[in-house]
């Protein structure tokens, strides 16, 4: 059976939602930005675009475009509520549904057209209850697989509808540039380039043993996507593979030097990460701290424990150890703290009594966060210190379960 | 979202350019202004081209469907608002 799958895409999801809170917003060009230190510009209302101002852009740049541009700190929290609903409101027209980020999602309607009888009337269905619900737009795409839905979805902006049928496959993919296709990047296009490839007709056609030298594996995908074939299923929340790791991140609110100041951030992070992994019952044994420098150099190092960490405290306690051995050689502009190598055991009953002071002390703690929120008990040291800093939405947001970040 | 597929009867304004605008609804007896269109599109069965709309009131979002081999409108579903 041919499938039909469904891509939504929220179009400029952030300020969208911005101006349907605050009427006195709608129709201005306004921008949304990670914090007040740290102006960079994450989502761009259609009225801003129009002046040319776009994501990533600063503030001060757009403005210049722009004299009139409204700026908003981003709401993190408001805006994953919106997209728990939106996707709950996906889930009326097939179980099929695989939230791609906090803003998109594809959908397998295969299955679906006896109920609701066109790909079409889904569609319409999906945008006009999101409209009249929210406020919102998005644009849909539809397409024989996933690839191509998501191509479709973006031909059409804002509000609009893309439906790419098997047969005019060649014709669409003939002239278009090949990084117009999700999963061809910037790097990957320039690579390309010096083959002599700008187009997915080009590479459609290109010596497939060519590019297998050049690419690898992923020079078979590469032609795969250039001819419009995906195979990939969508993926329903229930059906996701387990998680591999968990972690937080966050821009600083200015770049530190200060290893103390630092150690304060890295208190923070150690206690979001472990927050998360003891809500679901995660202990993991390998720790990774990633350090991004003023000039945007990133790197990260990883420590294996000799037991399984979940309690925030020995999260931080391994992170400052990795803090310790590494020479910082710039101002320090972004932290990040990954838990991972999940340990099958699971908790080890503690063997000092001190140990299990501590357990007890961590499960009042999140008791009282779980009901109040979080950090409404938290460690001293970070009293009056809790970075306020770009709490940008992760990609691997989803709506609930382990991947469900709580971006307080 | 309540799926139904009932006969209704709508005021219409059929444009010079071909456009079809519905104006009110009635059902169940009760009057229903059509405060906003929020979509329109056409769907092909068989010979005949169906003509659908996404109207609200001030408290539901309705789909009708119009016909125009016979010139007849049909309410295909309700959602509250």
């Amino acid at each position: 059976m041919e499938r039909i799958i469904l891509h939504v895409d929220m179009n400029a999801f952030f300020a969208a939602v911005e101006q349907q809170s605050n009427p006195a917003l709608r129709g201005k060009p306004i921008v949304v930005v990670g914090s007040a230190a740290r102006t960079v510009i994450l989502t761009a209302s259609y009225e801003a675009r129009a002046f040319g101002v776009k994501t990533g852009m600063r503030v001060f740049e757009a403005r210049r475009l722009c004299p009139q541009l409204i700026s908003v700190p981003v709401s993190n929290r408001l805006y994953a509520h919106v997209s728990a609903e939106i996707m709950k409101m996906l889930a009326d027209y097939t179980p099929l549904v695989q939230v791609f980020s906090i803003d998109e999602a594809f959908l397998d309607i295969s299955g679906s057209l006896g109920l609701f009888a066109t790909p079409q009337r889904i569609a319409y269905l999906i945008k006009s209850r999101i409209k009249t619900r929210f406020g919102l737009t998005c644009s849909v795409g539809i397409a024989p697989n996933k690839l191509l839905a998501k191509l479709a979805s973006e031909m059409q902006k804002p509000d609009g509808l893309t439906i790419i049928r098997p047969e005019e496959v060649p014709a669409i993919l003939q002239n278009l540039p090949v990084g117009e296709l999700c999963g061809i990047g910037r790097q990957t296009s320039r690579q390309l380039a010096l083959l002599g490839i700008t187009t997915c007709g080009q590479l459609a056609v290109f010596p497939r043993e060519i590019l297998r030298r050049k690419f690898g594996i992923v020079g078979d995908q590469l032609l795969r996507m250039a001819q419009g074939l995906d195979d990939s299923p969508v993926i329903a929340a229930a059906d996701e593979e387990e998680v591999k790791s968990i972690g937080h991140s966050t821009t600083l609110a200015q770049d530190l030097s200060d290893r103390s100041a630092i150690s304060v951030v890295l208190l923070q992070l150690a206690e979001m990460v472990g927050r998360r992994s003891r809500r679901y019952a995660l202990a993991g044994r390998t720790l990774t701290m990633t350090v991004r420098y003023a000039d945007f150099t990133t790197f990260s190092r990883q420590t294996k424990q000799s037991r399984p960490l979940t309690l925030s405290v020995d999260i931080y306690h391994a992170a400052l150890k990795i803090l310790d051995a590494i020479v910082l050689e710039q101002p320090v502009r972004l932290l990040g703290i990954t838990l991972s190598g999940w340990d099958a055991a699971g908790q080890q009953l503690p063997l000092f009594n001190e140990d299990g002071r501590e357990q007890r002390m961590t499960a009042a703690m999140d008791s009282v966060n779980n009901r109040l929120g979080d950090f409404t008990v938290t460690f001293a040291s970070l009293l009056d210190k809790l970075n306020k800093g770009s709490h940008v939405i992760s990609p691997a947001w989803r709506p609930e379960g382990v991947r469900h970040i709580d971006m307080s | 979202m309540q799926e139904l597929s009932s006969d209704i009867r709508v005021a219409v304004i059929f444009g010079p350019d071909g456009r079809i605008r519905p104006v009110w609804f009635e059902l169940k007896r009760r009057r229903h202004d059509v405060r906003t269109i929020t979509n329109r599109w056409r769907e092909r069965r068989g010979a005949i081209v169906q003509w659908h709309f996404h109207v609200t009131d001030d408290g539901a979002l309705f789909e009708l469907m119009f016909n125009p081999n016979d010139a007849t409108w049909q309410l295909l579903c309700i959602e509250a608002l």
